[in-house]
C-alpha cells in the first residue's frame, strides 16, 4: 500500500508528462474498442444485407443446387415445407424460384439471375418488398421489378416491357413482362442485379417448381437456427444461414478479422513502448533521488516495483479514459449512420459484397479485454526496463550523479 | 428478329384481305420452301467496314444453317437454328456450343443483328397488325404488341409491296414513339410467282453509321435438302 502511495505521488509529480502518456494509452484503447465496434458493425451489416436484402434469414433448398445454382436442381417436392411453417422459430415462409436469364429492352440487353417470388410471402422474408422508390411492389403475373441500377442500364422506365429469356427445361423460353417497380435498398448488391417476377411466370419459363424456400427467423439467430432446423429436412435438402450464403466472402471477412490481431497489437505495443520510454527517462532524470530513498531503506527491489506501479497506474487511467470516449463514440455511431454514408462508395467498388447505406457500429464488454493489452504490455516494459534499472542501482553511486 | 427469317428461309406469298392476313402474306415471304444461297454480310461502322461471306441452307420452316466461307480468319464459323434452339461452331476452337439466354445478346458477327434476333418468333403471334395506309402502290401496317408478348419494342411498322406483299420496310420503335431500328427491303427477284428481296439493309438509328447490308446470290429455290443439314454434325462440315 506504501509503495502504491508512493508511486501515486510520483506520478502526479510530473503532472505534464503524466496526462501526456495518458492521452497516448487513451487513443490506443480508444482506437481499439473503435476498430473492433466498426469491424463488427461491418461484418454485423453485411451479414443483415445477405439476409434481408439479397439472400434470406435462411434459406432451405437442395445441397445440390447450393453448389450449383441451376433450376434443374430445383426442390424435388416441398413436404417438409409444413413441419417448417409449423417450426416456433420460423416466422415466415415464402418460395422462391431463381434462374439465369437475359433481360432485353428496345436498346440493350443484361444478363441476370431472376428471382419468382410469391408476392404476399415474400415481404415477410425480406424487406426488398418495402424498398420500392419509384411504382409499387409486385402485385400478379406478367409484371417486372428491377433494381433501379439495372434498370437505367438497360433504359427500362416503369410501365414499360421488357423481355426475359431463359432456357426452360423444354428450350428457349421468352415472356414480355412489364416493369411496375424500381427497388432502392442502398445495397449495390440488390439495386444494380435484381430482377424480380412472380412465381407464375418464373414456373412457366423454366418449368421448373421451387428452388429454395426462404424463411424469416430471430435476428442475430440466423445461422443458429439454420444448423438447428436441418434435422427437420430430408436427405438431400439442407437449410443455410447468411454466413454459409455469403461463400468466399465470409472467408474474406474472417481472414480481415484475423489481419486485424496485428494491427491492434501494433497499436498497444507503440502505446506500451510511449508509456515505458517515458518511464526510463523519468529514472534517469530521478536517478539521484531513487538512491535516496533506497539509502534510506527502500530496497532496490522494492523501488523497483514503485516504478512498475507507475506504469501501470498512468496506462489504467488512460484505459478508463480510452474505454469510456471508445465506447461512447460506439453508442453514438450504434445508432447513428455516420459509417453507411462514409462507405457508401466502397460498396459501389465492391459490388460482389452484400451491403447497404446503413452501417452501425456494435458495442461489445469484450473489446474492453482487447484494450487492456496495452496496459499489460506496458506493466511488461516496465519491468524489463526502468525497474530493472533501478534494481541494479547502486545507491550510493547514484546519489553521486547530477 | 423477322429479318433472319428472311436470311434463314426464302419463300411466297398469299393473296390478303385484312390486315392479318397482309401480315401473313408478308410473312409468308420469309418461309415456305427450302432453299440455299450465298449471303454476303457487310457490316459498317464509323470507322470500319467488314464483309462476311455465308452460304445458307434453309427449310424453309424453323431450321437453318449458316456457314461462313469468308474472310479467311472467320471461315468455318457456322450457325445452326432448330426452332428456338441456337448453335455455335467455333473453329479455332473446334467445338460446338449451344448459346445460353446470356449469349443470346452478343452481335452476330459484330453486325446489328443479335443471337436473340436470330431465334425470332412468329410475328403474328407476338403483335397485332391494323392497316394505317394503302395506295395502289403499297401497304403500310402498324404492329403492337399482345399482352405478354416477348418484344421489347413499342411498335412496328411494315411496308409491303400493294401487289406482291413483298416486304419493302421494317421500323422498330421503342415504347417511347422513337424509332431504334430500321430494316429495308430491295431487288426483288422473281421466285415462281412472287418477289423475293435479295438485299436487306439493317440501320441502327440510335447510332448513326452503324448498318449491316446482306446481299443474295447464287440462290435455289424448291431443292429438296436432306435432313443432314440441319444436326450438329453439320455445323462442323457444312451440307454439301
Amino acid at each position: 500500500m506504501i509503495l502504491l502511495r508512493l508511486a501515486w505521488r510520483n506520478v502526479w509529480r510530473h503532472r505534464r508528462r503524466t496526462i501526456l502518456l495518458v492521452l497516448v494509452v487513451a487513443y490506443s484503447a480508444f482506437a481499439t474498442i473503435f476498430y473492433w465496434g466498426f469491424l463488427d458493425g461491418f461484418t454485423a451489416s453485411v451479414i443483415t444485407a445477405q439476409a434481408r436484402f439479397v439472400g434470406a434469414p435462411v434459406l432451405v433448398t437442395t445441397t445440390a443446387y447450393h453448389d450449383d445454382p441451376d433450376p434443374e436442381n430445383a426442390l424435388p417436392d416441398l413436404s417438409f415445407v409444413t413441419a417448417l411453417q409449423d417450426d416456433r422459430r420460423v416466422r415466415a415462409v415464402a418460395l422462391r424460384l431463381e434462374f439465369p436469364a437475359l433481360i432485353r429492352s428496345a436498346y440493350t440487353s443484361e444478363s441476370v439471375i431472376v428471382r419468382g417470388v410469391d408476392p404476399t410471402a415474400e415481404a415477410g422474408v425480406s424487406v426488398v418488398p418495402s424498398h420500392i422508390a419509384h411504382g409499387r411492389w409486385l402485385q400478379r403475373p406478367g409484371e417486372l421489378v428491377l433494381g433501379k441500377g439495372l434498370a437505367a442500364r438497360i433504359d427500362v422506365r416503369v410501365g414499360e416491357r421488357a423481355v426475359v429469356d431463359t432456357a426452360g427445361k423444354d428450350g428457349p423460353r421468352a415472356a414480355g413482362l412489364v416493369l411496375v417497380g424500381l427497388v432502392d435498398t442502398g445495397s449495390v448488391a440488390v439495386d444494380d442485379r435484381a430482377a424480380l417476377v412472380h412465381l407464375d411466370d418464373a414456373r412457366a419459363l423454366t418449368g421448373a417448381e421451387v428452388t429454395a424456400v426462404a424463411l424469416d427467423v430471430a435476428r442475430g439467430e440466423e445461422d443458429r437456427t439454420a444448423a438447428a432446423l436441418r434435422p427437420l429436412l430430408p436427405p438431400g435438402i439442407a437449410s443455410f444461414g447468411p454466413l454459409e450464403m455469403l461463400g468466399a466472402i465470409r472467408q474474406d471477412i474472417e481472414g480481415n478479422r484475423i489481419g486485424a490481431i496485428p494491427i491492434i497489437l501494433l497499436f498497444a505495443i507503440v502505446a506500451a513502448a510511449a508509456v515505458t520510454s517515458t518511464s526510463v527517462v523519468s529514472v534517469i532524470e530521478r536517478t539521484r533521488e531513487l538512491g535516496m530513498i533506497s539509502a534510506v531503506g527502500l530496497a532496490p527491489a522494492r523501488l523497483a516495483r514503485v516504478v512498475v506501479l507507475e506504469s501501470i497506474i498512468t496506462s489504467l487511467i488512460g484505459w478508463v479514459l480510452g474505454l469510456a470516449a471508445g465506447y461512447g463514440t460506439l453508442a453514438v455511431m450504434a445508432r447513428v449512420n455516420v459509417l453507411g454514408k462514409a462507405f457508401a462508395s466502397y460498396g459501389r467498388a465492391f459490388s460482389a459484397l452484400p451491403l447497404t447505406e446503413e452501417i452501425y457500429a456494435v458495442i461489445h464488454p469484450v473489446y474492453a479485454l482487447y484494450a487492456s493489452v496495452t496496459v499489460l504490455i506496458a506493466a511488461l516494459f516496465a519491468i524489463l526496463i526502468p525497474a530493472r534499472r533501478v534494481r541494479r542501482m547502486a545507491p550510493a553511486q547514484a546519489m553521486r550523479m547530477e | 428478329m423477322t429479318w433472319l427469317a428472311v436470311l434463314t428461309t426464302l419463300t411466297l406469298a398469299a393473296a390478303p384481305t385484312d390486315a392479318h392476313a397482309v401480315l401473313r402474306a408478308i410473312e409468308d415471304n420469309h418461309r415456305g420452301g427450302t432453299g440455299t444461297g450465298t449471303i454476303t454480310l457487310t457490316v459498317a461502322r464509323p470507322d470500319r467496314r467488314t464483309e462476311y461471306v455465308m452460304t445458307v441452307w434453309s427449310d424453309g420452316e424453323d431450321r437453318g444453317l449458316v456457314r461462313v466461307t469468308a474472310p479467311a480468319r472467320d471461315a468455318g464459323q457456322a450457325f445452326l437454328k432448330v426452332g428456338d434452339n441456337l448453335w455455335v461452331y467455333a473453329p479455332r476452337l473446334k467445338r460446338t456450343l449451344r448459346l445460353p439466354p446470356s449469349g443470346r445478346s452478343e452481335s452476330f458477327l459484330g453486325s446489328d443483328i443479335s443471337y436473340s434476333d436470330l431465334s425470332g418468333r412468329d410475328v403474328e403471334q407476338d403483335y397485332t397488325a391494323r392497316i394505317t395506309s394503302a395506295d395502289g402502290r403499297t401497304v403500310v401496317l402498324e404492329l403492337i404488341p399482345r399482352p405478354g408478348a416477348p418484344t421489347p419494342y413499342g411498335r412496328l411498322t411494315v411496308t409491303a409491296d400493294a401487289q406482291s406483299y413483298a416486304p419493302l420496310e421494317w421500323t422498330f420503335y421503342d415504347q417511347r414513339g422513337q424509332a431504334v431500328k430500321r430494316v429495308t427491303f430491295s431487288e426483288h427477284t422473281k421466285v415462281g410467282a412472287r418477289s423475293f428481296p435479295t438485299r436487306t439493309v439493317v440501320e441502327d438509328l440510335l447510332r448513326p453509321g452503324y448498318r449491316t447490308t446482306a446481299v443474295y446470290s447464287n440462290y435455289r429455290f424448291g431443292v429438296k435438302l436432306p435432313e443432314a443439314c440441319f444436326t450438329l454434325a453439320a455445323l462442323e462440315r457444312g451440307c454439301e
